[in-house]
């Protein structure tokens, strides 16, 4: 028992972590997305910045629980960064969670657009589409898509329900393996995995996208999928632009999702903000780095230092009552999600 | 170059491992998570894990053999008679035998599955969504009702397994589930502390209980090597038939080496009349017939762990994790395009296999010194490299409650023989199952499903396995 002890205690006393000059928390384990981008980032980023860079991995449910904590205990640290993902952005709209972005100074981020394929075929007004709180943005586009205008959010959750099988528990891999094998007849990824995965595939082709969230916080058309935005596929459909409390719904939860996809926060007011974002403004100009970042990523604009503030404050702008309340109805009786009305947010 | 370095490291790691009372590649793999992102090529991992499966395969038998202990328990039944040739000064000749047939049955199986395996990858598309919850649930099943004596036993510890396996967020609603308040428990229990709490720190305290039993047979000259290779030769088609029940093993999901190795040794006992030496006073058949099986079985198993992520073994759920960590998603069509990765597994497993083979004929006097090193010293070094493994996850005082909680169970578990592998399968599979059921149902009714023969089979063997499970009561104890 005595040895037992005495090996517990060397343990405790060598998993402790080492020293560096900045840590960037990621709310999630080795090998999953944001880990690996904010690795990429860490390893390009010291170089201008002069300084090391700590990857810390704070994992738990929904990817909360990282940006929670170093919301709740670790952003007074000067030297501390925040990497977030679009799923925070969806989370912060719809989910009891303690991090909030306006309490942040924004480094930089990334704008992203989001692709959704189909089978070649198949009847995409009845679509089997995998769910997912992360889907709630394809969700909607499909509602608007098959249902079309004016209509009231009650009547495109019967629409929705009536016509789409919402497919529950699936994973990237298990989604990607049931569209290729034909179970699925949607699904979505960015425009790296879009490339990868549903553009060799002889039997897929692009059904829409989310379009790129512009600075005065419109969405352009993707010159790399031109023709195929949500709204330009409405127009084509419907006759009219898409408009009304449904669409702003959408509107709100895709800009959230796709805007926030990548990005780097400290706390208000932190004195590294200018130093951090200058080394992150000299390496998105530089051509090796640059090069590096698109091999794993594809290549997304930058928002760095206060053009990411006015990003974020961008976004808050879609935040109305009507937006919020309707996206949570909608999570919840079409989707069936566990979504909660912020009403402090709303205001 | 650096293949062969990485495949020398892996070998050695891996007969090491072996060699370890207690140990063997379930509890060898489990060290490696923290040792997994320093590899500069996510394939020279692969080569490495492979070869650590490969090798500490044929090394379990060293401790069976000269110590009475098996290094793992796949080991339990060469033991049984290569012990007491061991004591009668024969353990260069019951290793010899034991060395030559585990090589020729990894060799054989391992190219059958390895060489092969690209080809079985047409078999993700075929298999829908109905066909792998079928499969799933024949994994839970054979687990569960075959590889124990006490099915009410394995049933509440595939219970247990399941309800831990479900812990954290419910696919249908995306909501938080049985987290009794603790955000920590919201991403799940993670697996690493459940597959150690069941197996490694059971086996390695076990080990500490053991240390008074050990006996120090002694090694002999080249004269017992050749005639250990000679006996394999006697004795082919024991080998091969022992090999083949392995293979079978393996395939099945959920069935691990034990019962592989005491099937192949019960064949052996059958099959044999009236032996010059009884069975388990040091019959070189008792040794030959289970030692193949094992190798076999690590090789066959990686089909459905490789080809569906459903582990064949419990040793194959820590290689799921091991590939999860460097990227490698098994059973997707990514991995199934992926022939580096294909042939990684096929160098690590065969050259290994070779390598191992040739390192214990040529060397048995020298390796066979590590197991004569008293447990008491590897103890504290494997305890420390098991929990540094299992608290990687956050590396916070919840991740060593949870191995501790996760240990008691399993310490429990052994003791009172509820089944540990069906607790672990159930923990494994228990999300799995209940998204592919949701799944299945959104997409299916019941005239898609008349359209699909391999899952009415599936469904089939389902049954089959149940029953037989539950009618044969006189199986042995593999727990």
């Amino acid at each position: 028992m005595k040895r037992f002890l005495l090996s517990l205690l060397l343990v405790c006393g060598i998993s402790s972590t080492a020293l560096a000059d900045y840590t960037f928390v990621v709310p999630q384990r080795a090998g999953q997305g944001t880990t690996v981008w904010a690795e990429i980032i860490a390893k390009e980023l010291e170089p201008f910045l002069g300084e090391k860079i700590k990857i810390k991995m704070l994992p738990g449910a929904r990817d909360i629980p990282g940006f929670n904590k170093w919301h709740n205990t670790m952003r007074d640290d000067d030297k501390t960064v925040m990497v977030s993902h679009g799923g925070n952005g969806v989370s912060f709209l719809q989910e009891n969670v303690d991090y909030d972005y306006r309490e942040y100074d924004s480094v930089g981020m990334m704008n992203l657009n989001i692709i959704a394929g189909k089978r070649k075929g198949a009847d995409m007004d009845r679509p089997a589409f995998p769910a997912g709180s992360g889907m709630v943005p394809e969700a909607f586009a499909i509602a608007l898509l098959i249902c079309g205008p004016d209509k009231s959010v009650d009547e495109y959750v019967n629409c929705f329900k009536k016509n789409v099988t919402w497919v529950k528990g699936m994973k990237t891999a298990e989604r990607r393996l049931a569209f290729k094998r034909g179970e699925l007849t949607g699904t979505r990824e960015n425009p790296a995995t879009y490339k990868k995965h549903v553009a060799p595939d002889e039997n897929a082709e692009l059904w829409f996208h989310h379009g790129l969230l512009q600075p005065d916080g419109s969405h352009a058309d993707d010159p790399n999928y031109p023709g195929l935005q949500l709204e330009i596929l409405f127009k084509k459909r419907w006759g009219v632009t898409p408009s009304g409390d449904f669409y702003n719904s959408y509107k709100l939860v895709k800009s959230f999702r796709d805007g926030l996809q990548k990005a780097l926060w400290v706390n208000k007011g932190n004195p590294n903000r200018d130093k951090l974002a200058a080394a992150l403004t000299a390496m998105s100009k530089d051509p090796t780095a640059v090069a590096n970042l698109i091999k794993k990523n594809g290549k997304y604009d930058w928002y760095i230092g206060k053009a990411g503030d006015s990003q974020r404050d961008k976004l808050l702008t879609f935040v109305t009552p009507s937006a919020l309340e309707n996206l949570v109805k909608f999570n919840k009786t079409a989707l069936g999600l566990k979504s909660v009305y912020k009403e402090d947010l709303a205001k | 170059m650096t293949e062969i370095y990485v495949l020398i490291a892996g070998t050695l790691y891996g007969l090491i491992i072996g060699i370890i009372p207690g140990a063997g590649a379930t509890t060898g793999l489990i060290f490696l998570f923290p040792f997994m992102m320093m590899f500069p090529d996510p394939y020279l991992a692969v080569v490495f894990v492979m070869a650590v499966v490969a090798a500490s395969t044929t090394g379990d038998t060293y401790t069976g053999v000269l110590l009475g202990i098996p290094g793992a328990n796949s080991a339990a039944a060469t033991m049984v008679d290569g012990f007491p040739l061991a004591l009668q000064g024969q353990a260069t000749y019951a290793i010899s035998a034991a060395v030559t047939t585990s090589t020729v049955n990894g060799l054989l199986w391992g190219s059958l599955v390895f060489f092969l395996l690209p080809w079985y990858t047409g078999l993700i598309l075929i298999f829908g969504i109905p066909e792998l919850w079928a499969f799933t649930l024949l994994a839970l099943v054979t687990v569960t009702f075959v590889s124990n004596r006490w099915w009410i036993r394995g049933l509440i510890a595939l219970g247990i397994g399941i309800f831990a396996g479900m812990i954290g967020v419910d696919p249908d609603t995306n909501a938080d589930r049985w987290t009794f308040g603790w955000d920590y428990l919201a991403d799940g229990v993670q697996l690493l502390p459940m597959i150690a709490g069941m197996f490694a720190i059971p086996e390695l305290i076990n080990g500490l209980k053991n240390r008074a039993s050990t006996s120090t047979a002694k090694t002999a000259n080249g004269t017992q090597t050749r005639q250990g290779i000679l006996a394999v030769w006697e004795n082919r088609w024991l080998a091969l038939r022992g090999g083949a029940i392995g293979a079978f093993i393996g395939i099945l999901p959920g069935l691990g080496g034990a019962m592989a190795d005491w099937m192949a040794y019960g064949q052996a006992v059958a099959t044999t009349k009236n032996p010059d030496v009884p069975f388990g006073k040091g019959n070189i058949r008792g040794v030959i017939g289970p030692e193949g099986a094992n190798n076999a079985q690590k090789a066959t198993s990686m089909i459905p762990t490789v080809l569906f992520g459903i582990p064949g073994a419990p040793f194959a759920a820590i290689i799921i994790g091991l590939f999860a960590y460097l990227d490698f998603e098994l059973g997707t069509v990514d991995l199934a395009q992926d022939t580096k990765f294909f042939d990684s597994l096929l160098y690590g497993f065969m050259f290994a296999t070779i390598l191992v083979g040739v390192l214990c004929l040529w060397l048995t006097k020298y390796i066979a010194m590590i197991a004569q090193v008293p447990y008491k010293y590897y103890f504290p070094l494997l305890l420390t490299f098991v929990v540094i493994a299992c608290v990687q996850y956050t590396g916070g005082w919840e991740d060593y409650a949870i191995l501790f909680i996760c240990s008691v169970i399993g310490l429990c578990a052994k003791k009172y023989k509820f089944s540990r592998p069906a607790m672990l399968f159930g923990f494994i599979l228990a999300e799995r199952v209940e998204a592919l059921s949701i799944q299945m149902f959104s997409l299916y009714n019941i005239e898609k499903l008349l359209d699909r023969p391999i899952f009415w089979t599936l469904v089939l063997l389902i049954v089959v396995v149940a029953t037989w499970g539950l009618t044969r009561r006189n199986k042995l104890d593999y727990v």
